[in-house]
């Protein structure tokens, strides 16, 4: 679990430099949220392209995350990379006006639909490409709204658990208010991940390492000292949310089928 | 004898790209004073073909690609990875020798990595040989990266009594440390250093570094001396192209001291293969 962040910096600056000019591009766009996980990408990023070349998009709903807005924009002003702030909830709202509900979690994902959907406008105003923030954490327990916040062009974290990313923060200097912040799918003021899973990440991050990485079995991370109801609750997690880590599957009915047989890297000929 | 190991990260799919890519290099080690240039595995094409294979794959003796690297192997030897095509639609995964003009060996991937993240299986055939040849610096052998990792393949080379074993590579670092390395890399070191050591060979490994599909290249590559000592290493994950010395005397001096080569039986291990092989039960 232990990572060499310096080494971890020097891979992931190197992936983001030469994914970004594979493809003709110099500028990376990032969402920031004020959070841990999009501050490391932004780092990460000016640190990789040139400060000049990073633009962080700050994209609240009304004041409702006062504070994370606050500390996106120091971050920015730290890193030197430039910021656009855009209140999304004229969009939201008017959208909600006309299909009412209190459903938080529709709600929530609306917003970072919204988002998603601004970044992709300012990616082709920009001629820039989107980075990703979505960790190997939410990745694998589904934390992350499908063509929302889990939209990219790239993602330099996915690779990284929750505390890999945090040591990897300190690493990079990130401010010790942002160092600390309790991780949250921002789907709602006050939402926790670890309230609502009931288990804390640091705990999800060494229960996943023993499935994922060292492919143990559930029972044995059990009987290895993990509680059952918490090895029980992440293995289904990471099953139920299969669907958002793959592309939609494509039924085959011709002899060469996108997505089954007709196998080209990313990357081909770039 | 100076040797350069070409530390490149190659266009996928792009033969042309990659061949502007090599002659460069190649002219850099020249002026060097290298003897021999060796490239990674695939290099003229990339790793991560799959249905790309047939694209890019060429037939040795008559493609202008070759030509023209043969051409660059008047002034300087050179190790190259390519996709070969033989009998019309065989595709293999190849490394090729080139000196004086001429190719003078090509070996053909025997162990396709096929599980986990790879899939070589699918789309390449298997070599069926290890076998050594001579060069001007003395018996030579290849290997194709994951050919490395056997240890019979390693011996196959030793018993035909290569002085020179030489590793082509593409890599990926796969797991995090606290080291400033992919835990991966520790493992291709761990066999250069044994196979060098127990072969009284050098053994060179050139690896390459670059992303395909987010797969980081770790690089790393590196000389290891006849008595098992690392002459060089190349940083990890970022492209170099290093230099080292090797001092071809070193060879006879750990075959003085170790008499690995004149113990061999290799009689006895082919009696005691048949012998597994024919009693073997699925």
């Amino acid at each position: 679990m232990k990572i060499n962040a310096p080494f971890a910096e020097k891979v992931l600056c190197a992936f983001i430099r030469e994914e970004l000019h594979k493809f003709g591009f110099r500028k990376g766009i990032i969402g920031l949220s004020g959070g841990l996980d999009s501050s490391v990408c932004a780092a990460l990023a000016a640190r990789a392209l040139g400060r000049k070349n990073v633009l962080g998009m700050i994209l609240p709903y009304k004041d409702t995350y006062g504070k994370d807005v606050e500390d996106a924009r120091g971050l920015a002003r730290k890193l030197g990379i430039r910021t656009r702030l855009l209140d999304i909830s004229p969009m939201v709202d008017a959208y909600f006006s006309r299909c009412p509900t209190e459903d938080q979690v529709r709600i929530g994902n609306k917003m970072a639909r919204e988002r998603m959907s601004i970044l992709y406008d300012h990616s082709v105003l920009e001629k820039a490409l989107i980075l990703g923030t979505s960790n190997k954490t939410e990745l694998l327990i589904g934390y992350g709204t499908i063509h929302g916040d889990m939209a990219c062009a790239i993602n330099p974290l996915g690779d990284l658990y929750k505390s890999q990313v945090r040591a990897l923060g300190a690493h990079l200097r990130l401010p010790a208010r942002i160092l600390k912040k309790t991780p949250t799918a921002g789907l709602w003021p006050g939402q926790t991940d670890e309230d609502e899973i009931g288990i804390s990440y640091s705990e999800i991050d060494a229960i996943l390492y023993e499935l994922i990485d060292e492919r143990r079995p559930a029972k044995e991370v059990m009987a290895s000292g993990f509680k059952r109801e918490a090895v029980e609750k992440i293995e289904a997690l990471v099953v139920s949310s299969e669907f958002k880590r793959k592309m939609p599957p494509i039924a085959k009915i011709s002899a060469r089928t996108v997505g089954h047989d007709f196998l080209y890297s990313y990357d081909r000929n770039r | 004898m100076k040797v350069a190991l070409a530390q490149i990260s190659p266009h996928l799919g792009d033969l042309e790209k990659n061949l502007d890519l090599h002659l460069g290099t190649i002219e850099k080690a020249r002026r060097k004073k290298a003897g021999l240039v060796i490239f990674p595995e695939l290099s003229l094409t990339g790793y991560t073909l799959m249905d790309l294979v047939p694209e890019v794959a060429l037939e040795p003796a008559r493609h202008p690609v070759f030509r023209k690297l043969a051409a660059a192997s008047r002034s300087i030897d050179l190790v190259l990875g390519f996709v070969e095509e033989r009998g019309k639609g065989l595709f293999y995964n190849s490394a090729a020798y080139l000196s004086g003009g001429r190719i003078i060996h090509i070996h053909r991937k025997a162990f396709l990595p096929t599980g986990g993240m790879f899939e070589e299986a699918k789309f390449f055939a298997p070599g069926r040989n290890f076998r050594t040849f001579t060069t001007s610096f003395g018996k030579a052998g290849l290997m194709v990266c994951r050919d490395f990792l056997s240890y019979g393949a390693g011996y196959l080379l030793f018993a035909g009594g290569a002085d020179l074993i030489i590793v082509i590579s593409a890599a990926p670092g796969r797991g995090m440390t606290a080291r400033n390395a992919f835990a991966t890399s520790r493992m291709w070191e761990l066999m250069g250093e044994a196979i060098s050591y127990f072969s009284t060979a050098f053994v060179v490994y050139c690896n390459r570094v670059g992303f395909e599909d987010g797969k980081a290249f770790a690089g790393g590559s590196f000389i290891f001396g006849p008595s098992g000592r690392r002459l060089v290493k190349a940083p990890e994950a970022e492209e170099d192209l290093v230099l080292a010395d090797l001092r071809l005397e070193d060879i006879r001096a750990a075959r003085k001291r170790w008499t690995f080569l004149r113990d061999d039986r290799p009689e006895v291990i082919l009696r005691s293969l048949q012998r597994i092989v024919r009693d073997h039960e699925d």
